[in-house]
């Protein structure tokens, strides 16, 4: 066995506690015992039951967090390593670093809230609990593992779930969504078991799958960057990257508000986090050539999904859209090589997830008052639902990047850190500023427009006569003020979320920063020379290391 | 007295604590809160006065020559960033805290009467409080991006209270497009401060202009870059100080309830542009092409906005045109490199703006008695006349607001508009002509104003005027009949008339402190500048230029009250007969809605469709054609859709798992 030399990253602090492995296997075990709960088949003993699960679940991440993580190192904690098909390579390797650790405990937490959300779910609860449990584990398990293979079957297991609860519980054309979904994340998790395979058979040395061991090998860059673009396309579909985003707005125009919670606040930010965890942190060489492409399609998913959103006339479709929106500011953060701005990727993605959750679950706490989603169809409900109404007013503001709410730092930390980033000529930097900038001029005109079309004006009077407008009942209110704490707590003193992974994204940067500064000796560096497309056209020609 | 000066940080606080205490309270409680008007009015108005207090006392600090306090923390880092945030207290900030503190208070103990049967009193309050704590945090930020975010506040409050009565069509449209041109301001500002910061690496107003000087003698900086970047940071104040050509949102705003639209809309928030180009006084002084962009852009919006403001019939929309006018003269100080003359106009324009709309509001008030809660009648001025008789402290305080705004001296606009024009005689004697003439419209339309609805005879019980004036906005079809009302004028309470009256006292007063051979505002401010000008003060020249402005203003007033007191001259046949083209061209506001909405909202709308169109039939389309080529035709896609998928997707699983255990046995062994 040879010992490979980790250069940057420091040696893994195990865990006393297996807080990592408890939390993710905690809520399948309880999965598992959904069907022998007793239930009257109306769901009211198995919600209350499950709820108890994601909590727990929730307090079990939150003790990792505060017993076993030391937010000031950047190396791997609260890590575990169990040798579990050694035939295989396969171990059983979690832990838990600045990238991790924050969306560990957003995932318990947004799913202890949709299971909150799911409160009025009467059909086939029991599945239905079952499948939510079995989906926080699996989510918790993608973001913990550290080992490729392990990732990889995590991010399968999680699809099942999902695309159940889309092909089961959606909305009418809820069968054409999920097989949408399926086909196309399955699809592209092919590509994540090719690269897998392949970084871990190549590169020399025993094969082995676990970050630490892909980390210290010396990938050759055309390599690089074949693993790079396949992996680009498998999370560029989670993210959703345009235009590979078409299963979005099908899949969360279908389904129903828990699902729609976990879809926007968790879903999406796999895509994001293994961007950072694969592309950035595995092959940095790559990432060298292809970040510049990240930035452009950033900034298409900005302005394009913007616009799409604002001439949607579905009120589902529209949120869906801007989700994509804002993780447009995601591409542009990893793409910089900047600490700011990857640390303002990694915050948009946190709350991104909370804003989304707290909006999605909105529409959806909307839709079962007017039984419409249709805009046009809309107007003056806000006479009736004062205090839904106020909540869409503070979710939406959120969204716009209100400052004092967390979705201003992240995108100002992202236009920060790129303005300020050298790795770039600066007239690309004031073209994509500018640009992305628009959106800053967009995202409040589709959503201050949404707000009118719903709640302002004066009340119509056939939405009036077929519907019941209630307004929020306290269990709504909790939800999105429970979302609210942590937005406005974020936006008040980000520090809160960005010392917790401060260290580990600067180790990432730096990575970066040195793979960038290596490839680019001979010749000085590429992108600070040429016109940044050009860069990217070039790269696979570009000599291997 | 620096112990104030310490707990300065108080002062946005306390507010904000009122605002967050009562909006929690109408999220959880809604209906018991709904009921505590007096307590929470209590409450908000205890937080707002001990806001005031402390600024007074902060005030009081400076002037007896306390030192500058900064306090500051890092409030985001990452990397070799670091981003403090803190408050600081220097003299503009202290005349700010005051100025701002006393409006907000008296505009509070206003809405007691004005919103009193209004069931959204309470909201009203918390929106109230939660703006001057914005307000409040914007005057003392430290740094741009503090600013930036206080800005941002403040439009979202001015979001809020547009559309406080959401009910309303035009309400639900002005707020969203006073928070939209503002954004678009802001997209300037946020990326103008993420260029400088880029520039200078720092977000401090001193260190932003250091920086940028060094940065241009060392070369890192190319000229142009550094222009550009002023322009777009400047382009935030345009929009949230309502400058040609993003005005079009402050006439708009006037849908909210009138105290907004005298503290937020006249007195403060709007303000709060002219504020910023003060404080980066340090940095456009150094570019002399950027002050002259400035003044220009200043005269124009000083020149159209009195333009308009000539042919105006609703009474608030009337004073809104004269606020984007007087905030046009103060952009026009500084330009000429003269933040002392534009902030002491700020200061005076105030007091009797914020009184002049007050005292509309004490109007709309008993006008609705008589004509109903419909803002198209209750504040168009065809509809009032004689008012004075039922309502003598809002006509006498009205008409001191007028003389105040038209500059006879020796009210306040007097001296603080006199002290622009002279700065601007100076510096562009083209620009001073023009804000010379407008000083007489200013004086004329203002007038027009106090003669329309105070003097002649009620028109108010004209139900055929009524109905036409319905019909004419839209609100009513030429079949449906109107519902007449039929109350009496009276007085507005005491609560209302009290700020009035206490308004009016620096209304008349306040330009004392800044004459310009002892000027204690400037020796506030910026002692040097107090000196120079004492020292190069000469009734030779002040004289002339302070009689001719006066003398225009008297032109102006003249002419008003020929016209319309004693309706010796037509001006309908006169002019506008005559002329049909200007007065369409003002009465259409300079056509620049109607631009405005074709050239961005209208291709905006169509630029959406279009993508949308693009992702449904093109992106999305593509994906459904390889879907229905891959499994061969539509038998398979229905296939799919009948409900077997799950099936198919375990396939895929599971041939997953069987890969990679086909290649865990044959790559094991052999690495």
């Amino acid at each position: 066995m040879i010992e490979f030399a980790v250069a940057g990253l420091t040696e893994p602090v195990n865990a006393t506690v297996p807080w990592l492995s408890l939390a993710i296997l905690f809520p399948i075990v309880g999965a598992l015992v959904v069907p022998f709960i007793p239930d009257a088949g109306d769901g009211k003993q198995v919600r209350w039951y499950s709820l108890g699960i994601t909590l727990v679940t929730f307090l079990i991440t939150v003790a990792a967090y505060l017993n076993g993580y030391d937010p000031s190192s950047s190396g791997l904690q609260l890590a575990e390593r169990v040798s579990w098909l050694p035939d295989l390579g396969l171990t059983w390797a979690v832990g838990a670093d600045g990238l991790s650790m924050p969306l560990i405990l957003l995932t318990s937490f947004i799913t202890s809230l949709a299971c909150l959300a799911a409160w009025p779910v009467s059909f086939k609860p029991k599945l239905f609990y079952f499948l939510l449990l079995a989906m926080d584990g699996g989510q918790i398990a993608v973001f913990a593992v550290q080992d490729m293979l392990l990732f990889f079957l995590a991010w399968e297991l999680e699809l099942i779930p999902v695309y159940l609860l889309l092909a089961i519980w959606g909305g009418k054309k809820r069968q054409y969504a999920a097989t949408k979904f399926i086909l196309y994340t399955a699809g592209s998790s092919l590509f994540i078991l090719l690269a897998a395979l392949a970084m871990g058979f190549f590169g020399g040395g025993t094969p082995s799958f676990e970050y630490t061991d892909l980390a210290a090998k010396n990938f050759g860059t055309g390599f690089q960057l074949l693993c790079y673009a396949a992996l680009l396309i498998a999370f560029g579909v989670k993210l959703p990257i345009v235009p590979l985003h078409t299963w979005l707005p099908d899949a969360h125009g279908e389904a129903t508000a828990p699902v729609h919670m976990l879809l926007a606040g968790i879903l999406l930010k796999m895509g994001g986090y293994a961007l950072l965890r694969f592309n950035c942190e595995l092959l940095p060489a790559a990432h060298v050539q292809f970040a510049p492409l990240l930035i452009v399609l950033g900034v298409v998913n900005i302005i394009y999904a913007a616009l799409t959103s604002f001439a949607q006339r579905n009120l589902k479709r529209k949120i869906a859209y801007s989700s994509i929106s804002h993780m447009g500011f995601v591409l542009i953060g990893i793409g910089s090589f900047s600490a700011l701005g990857s640390s303002g990727a990694m915050l948009q993605m946190i709350s991104h997830g909370l804003i989304g959750a707290s909006l999605f679950f909105l529409v959806g706490a909307t839709y079962d008052r007017t039984h419409t989603l249709q805009l046009d169809e809309m107007g003056g409900v806000g006479q009736k639902m004062r205090i839904m109404f106020a909540l869409w007013t503070v979710c939406a503001l959120a969204s716009l990047a209100l400052p004092g709410m967390s979705g201003f730092v992240s995108e100002l930390m992202v236009f920060a850190g790129f303005a300020t980033d050298e790795a770039y000529t600066l007239p690309f930097r004031v073209v994509i500023c500018g640009l992305a900038a628009i959106g800053v001029i967009l995202t409040p005109i589709y959503l201050l427009s949404m707000l009118r079309e719903i709640f302002f004006g004066k009340e119509k009077a056939e939405l009036v006569s077929h519907t019941n407008l209630v307004d929020a009942e306290p269990r709504e209110v909790y939800i999105i003020g429970c979302l609210l704490v942590p937005i406005i707590g974020i936006g008040l003193y980000p520090r809160l979320m960005t010392d917790s992974y401060r260290s580990s994204i600067e180790a990432l940067v730096n990575r970066d920063i040195n793979a960038m500064e290596g490839i680019a000796r001979p010749t000085a560096p590429i992108i600070r020379q040429q016109p940044t497309l050009q860069a990217v056209l070039r790269a696979p020609s570009l000599p291997g290391s | 007295m620096s112990a104030a000066a310490e707990l300065a940080w108080l002062i946005p606080v306390l507010p904000l604590v009122g605002a967050v205490i009562t909006g929690l309270g109408l999220i959880s409680f809604n209906r018991t809160v709904n009921r505590l008007r007096k307590p929470v009015a209590l409450l908000l108005i205890t937080c707002v006065g001990a806001a005031a207090v402390l600024s007074y006392a902060v005030l009081a600090g400076q002037l007896s020559g306390a030192p500058v306090v900064e306090h500051l923390f890092i409030w985001a880092s990452a990397g070799n960033f670091s981003l403090p945030m803190g408050y600081v207290v220097d003299p503009l900030a202290a005349v700010m805290l005051a100025l701002v503190t006393t409006i907000a208070l008296l505009v509070m103990i206003y809405s007691h009467g004005y919103m009193a049967h209004d069931k959204g009193y309470v909201r009203f309050f918390t929106y109230l409080a939660l703006f001057s704590s914005s307000m409040l945090g914007l005057i003392i930020s430290p740094n741009l991006l503090e600013i930036y975010v206080f800005w941002e506040l403040v439009g979202m409050c001015s979001y809020l209270l547009v559309g406080f009565w959401y009910d309303r069509d035009g309400a639900a449209h002005a707020a969203q497009k006073a928070f939209v041109v503002n954004r678009v301001g802001d997209f300037g500002l946020l990326l103008g401060i993420l260029g400088l910061f880029w520039a200078t690496g720092s977000f401090d107003f001193q260190g932003i202009a250091d920086g940028l000087s060094q940065a241009l003698s060392t070369g890192s900086v190319p000229m142009w870059a550094a222009l550009a970047l002023c322009i777009l940071v400047f382009m935030g104040p345009m929009a949230k100080s309502a400058q040609f050509p993003l005005h079009v949102w402050l006439p708009d705003a006037m849908e909210g309830p009138t105290p907004i639209s005298a503290l937020i809309h006249a007195a403060t928030m709007v303000a709060a542009g002219v504020f910023l180009v003060a404080r980066l006084d340090p940095l456009y002084s150094q570019f002399p092409s950027i002050q002259l962009i400035i003044a220009v852009v200043g005269t124009i919006t000083c020149f159209l906005g009195a333009s308009i403001a000539l042919t105006q019939m609703d009474l608030k929309k009337g004073l809104a045109y004269s606020t984007v006018s007087q905030l046009g003269y103060m952009m026009l100080a500084m330009g000429c490199g003269a933040p002392v003359a534009g902030l002491f106009h700020l200061v005076t324009h105030a007091f009797f703006k914020a009184m002049l709309f007050l005292c509309s509001g004490s109007v709309i008030h008993a006008m609705e008695d008589v004509v109903g809660h419909e803002p198209v009648l209750a504040q168009d001025m065809r509809l009032m006349g004689n008012l004075r008789q039922k309502m003598p402290i809002t006509a006498t305080t009205f008409l001191i607001g007028c003389i105040a705004i038209s500059g006879i001296p020796p009210l306040a606009g007097f001296w603080s508009k006199d002290e622009i024009l002279g700065q601007a005689f100076n510096s562009f004697p083209l620009l001073w002509f023009v804000g010379f003439l407008t000083a007489g419209m200013t004086a004329f339309y203002m007038f027009r104003l106090y003669f329309l609805t105070f003097e002649g005879n009620f028109r108010g019980h004209n139900p055929s005027l009524q109905r036409q004036l319905l019909i004419d906005a839209g609100r009513l079809s030429e079949e449906e009949e109107h519902h007449h009302h039929g109350g009496t004028l009276h007085e507005s309470p005491w609560s209302m008339t009290l700020p009035l009256a206490v308004l009016a006292i620096p209304s008349v007063l306040v330009g004392l402190v800044g004459v310009p051979w002892n000027s204690r505002f400037a020796a506030l401010l910026n002692p040097e500048e107090a000196i120079e000008m004492a020292e190069h003060f000469d009734w030779g020249e002040f004289l002339p230029l302070a009689g001719a402005s006066v003398a225009i203003s008297t032109a102006g007033i003249t002419i008003a009250i020929l016209a319309y007191a004693l309706q010796r001259i037509d001006l309908g046949q006169l002019v506008a007969a005559r002329v049909p083209t200007i007065n369409a061209f003002l009465s259409n506001k300079w056509y620049l809605d109607a631009i405005n909405e074709k050239l961005f909202v209208q291709s905006s709308r169509k630029l959406a469709r279009e993508v949308l169109e693009v992702d449904a039939k093109v992106v999305d389309g593509v994906v459904n054609l390889t879907g229905l080529l891959t499994l061969g035709s539509g038998e398979g896609l229905k296939y799919l859709e009948n409900g077997r998928a799950q099936f198919y997707a375990l396939i895929v699983f599971a041939g997953v798992i069987a890969l990679v255990v086909l290649f865990g046995v044959l790559g094991g062994p052999t690495a």
